[in-house]
């Protein structure tokens, strides 16, 4: 390993296998990682038990805490912060994947209809047989996911097809989705209704260490996809013609890519309910925070999603009184505004330079 | 693994403090609950946590009351039924997000929820053990909610007194209305921004039927939306109602407001059927009966009896 310039003049550092990666990158991740670290401390100690970090490295270190204080971190608090943080990671990690393969920044599995596709699946299946498993409640997730983008795909007319054209037919897919979906609502008895109405609000109350279990292997599984298609996605970032010039085997990546971003928001949706515009909230943040491209702006987007729902839970559980957050709103309040102040931020700069 | 041992010592802990009775609950899950439960925490205060406040229960928490004792609609249903004074149930975190750990140090030893709580089961569980009621119509009918709570919480005898001293006041108030033998319809309307029959699970349709009063019979062609089993309502349209004729009218607005009394309710359904004391059969034959929604619409004995109240006081008037 030696540090290193790379072309365009921003210190890199060379790896023996010719592995290459930007210090601005490493240190907007381990900054990140420091951010995710502080966060979940926080979030630790925030809720109606006095409790937090130290009780918890005390009962690590063989120290029993109260029953309360136990049940506090170890059923309630920890669970949150590991399964909104996967929720989190999973769904940016597949928004910053479609936006390569769309070669479009707002793509997001919230706006291609993805989501949409897993949530009507997963309602129709909830009218149908309420009391089905979970596992097949992921199933239909995942089933109505694909299918969303197998239709895209084919309405779209395959791989020649641009980026605007798949952004602009997932949005006039997403909304025909969406209306089943309000139509499911107002036709089902109000029993049903209610329950799916509340779990279309999206939350971690469901969380817990049998469905972090269930999640855990996909998470370890995106790491995995991360490293391995990763490299592809900077080849798409330049559109199909040319990442076929540079021998990128683009018939065979772009549907793995796709079926693997699928397989992350299906996932989420169904741990969690819909996390709508984090998939575009989480890269745009981390590209200010440091331009990336391939793995690097992968992992750095996945980080930054999994920060924004640990922080919007926070938010949810430090609030006082008897206001009700919902995970999608406190998204709303945290990661919009960063999305604001960071593209103001950008445009100050460009007029700053002209 | 710190995390299984400790869980394992939480479950055991709380199903040895609990470890009674085995029951099974209206969604067919095997659940074991105490004895005659200490601590209850309620899922919705108006259908199951009055009833159980009826019985004598101890409820201690509930879900929909603030942190500040106030509840989240505006009628305190507790006051309105049983009268001011009564200690309130404690909050566990606001509406659409329950706060476990509120919940816990509540301390319960029972949860009961309604039959669409099941997804929250599992997390609820590590709690105390919960217990599903049935509360949608077709599976629930009058104060039948109640009785139901009495077998799960050791309250039989409680509630077999109280319906007895119920079954004599039925009876009194039957005496002061005029009998001809013939058999009797009611249709009690709920007004809210519409108009609403009322569905079968409350207090007021438990005395009226109680009196030898029968639902006026809707037909899907009269009734056009709703046959879904609403837990209070089923909407009606405003032509349908001008043309119904049953023996007794009974109207009641909305418990969302204030204007809840005789006036409050003829004003309200002017607002929707324009003109209808003029033209509605039984308002023209003085066959209308004026309720207090706040009081009669849920499923207790105390509701019924505020219906029997105003069927006496409309009796004798």
């Amino acid at each position: 390993m030696r540090p290193a310039r790379a072309t365009d003049g921003k210190a890199v550092l060379r790896f023996s296998g010719g592995l290459e990666i930007r210090v601005g990158n490493l240190l907007s991740a381990a900054a990140l990682l420091v951010t995710a670290v502080l966060l979940a401390t926080v979030s630790l100690g925030s809720g109606a038990t006095d409790a937090g970090l130290l009780q918890l490295l005390q009962s690590i270190a063989g120290e029993p805490a109260s029953a309360d204080q136990a049940y506090a971190l170890w059923t309630v608090r920890l669970p949150r912060i590991v399964m909104g943080f996967m929720a989190g990671w999973a769904v940016a990690l597949a928004g910053a994947m479609l936006q390569s393969i769309t070669r479009n920044p707002l793509a997001d599995p919230g706006l291609l209809g993805l989501s949409q596709g897993s949530m009507t699946t997963i309602m129709l299946l909830l009218v149908l047989a309420p009391a089905a498993p979970k596992l097949a409640i992921a199933v239909a997730a995942f089933a109505g996911g694909l299918g969303v983008a197998l239709a895209l795909l084919w309405l779209v007319g395959g791989e020649r097809a641009s980026g605007l054209a798949i952004l602009l037919m997932g949005i006039a897919v997403e909304t025909v989705l969406s209306s089943v979906g309000s139509l499911l609502l107002l036709y089902t008895p109000p029993e049903t209704s209610l329950a799916l109405a509340d779990w279309m609000a999206g939350s971690l109350f469901q969380a817990n260490w049998s469905a972090i279990g269930t999640f855990a292997p996909l998470f370890f599984a995106s790491l995995l996809g991360l490293f391995l298609l990763g490299r592809a996605t900077s080849a798409h970032d330049l559109g199909a013609e040319l990442a076929m010039s540079l021998g990128e085997p683009v018939r065979r990546s772009r549907p793995l890519l796709l079926i693997f971003a699928v397989l992350l928001s299906s996932s989420a949706v169904t741990a969690v309910g819909p996390l709508t515009f984090l998939g575009v909230l989480a890269p745009r943040l981390a590209g200010f925070l440091s331009p990336a491209s391939g793995r690097a702006r992968l992992f750095l987007s996945a980080l930054t999603g999994g920060i924004l729902v640990v922080a919007a839970d926070t938010l949810a559980r430090s609030m006082i009184g008897d206001l009700p957050l919902p995970i999608g709103l406190g998204l709303t309040l945290i990661g919009v505004s960063l999305f604001i102040l960071a593209l103001r931020l950008q445009a100050l700069r460009r007029l700053q330079l002209h | 693994m710190r995390f299984p041992t400790l869980a394992t010592a939480i479950l055991m802990a709380s199903s040895a403090l609990a470890a009674d009775r085995s029951v099974t609950d209206d969604t067919g899950r095997s659940v074991t609950i105490p004895q005659e439960p200490a601590r209850v925490v309620v899922m919705h205060e108006p259908l199951l946590g009055l009833p159980l406040m009826e019985l004598g229960v101890n409820v201690v928490g509930s879900y929909g009351r603030k942190d500040d004792g106030s509840f989240v609609t505006a009628v305190d249903f507790v006051d309105t039924v049983f009268g001011t004074g009564r200690p309130k149930p404690r909050g566990i975190g606001p509406v659409g997000q329950i706060d476990l750990e509120k919940l816990r140090a509540l301390a319960p030893d029972l949860i009961i929820g309604m039959e669409i709580d099941v997804e929250k089961v599992e997390q609820l569980s590590t709690v105390a053990p919960v217990y599903l009621q049935n509360v949608s119509s077709g599976k629930a009918h009058g104060f039948s909610v109640e009785e139901d709570l009495a077998t799960v919480v050791g309250k039989k005898e409680a509630f077999e007194t109280r319906r007895a001293a119920y079954a004599a006041r039925v009876e009194a108030v039957r005496k002061t209305l005029p009998a001809d033998g013939k058999p009797k319809t009611y249709l009690a309307v709920f007004l809210t921004d519409q108009l609403n029959a009322l569905g079968d699970m409350s207090g007021a349709v438990q005395a009226l039927e109680d009196l030898g009063y029968a639902r006026l019979p809707l037909t899907a062609e009269k009734a056009p939306a709703g046959e879904g089993g609403s837990m209070l309502l089923v909407p009606l349209g405003a032509e349908t109602f001008g043309r119904l004729d049953p023996d007794l009218l009974v109207l009641m607005n909305t418990y969302m407001g204030d204007a809840r009394d005789a006036d409050g309710t003829k004003a309200a359904l002017e607002r929707i059927v324009p003109g209808w004391e003029k033209f509605v059969t039984p308002a023209k034959e003085g066959r209308v009966l004026y309720l207090d929604s706040a009081k009669v619409s849920l499923p207790t004995i105390a509701s019924a009896e505020h219906t029997l109240d105003a069927i006496e006081a409309w009796a004798k008037r």
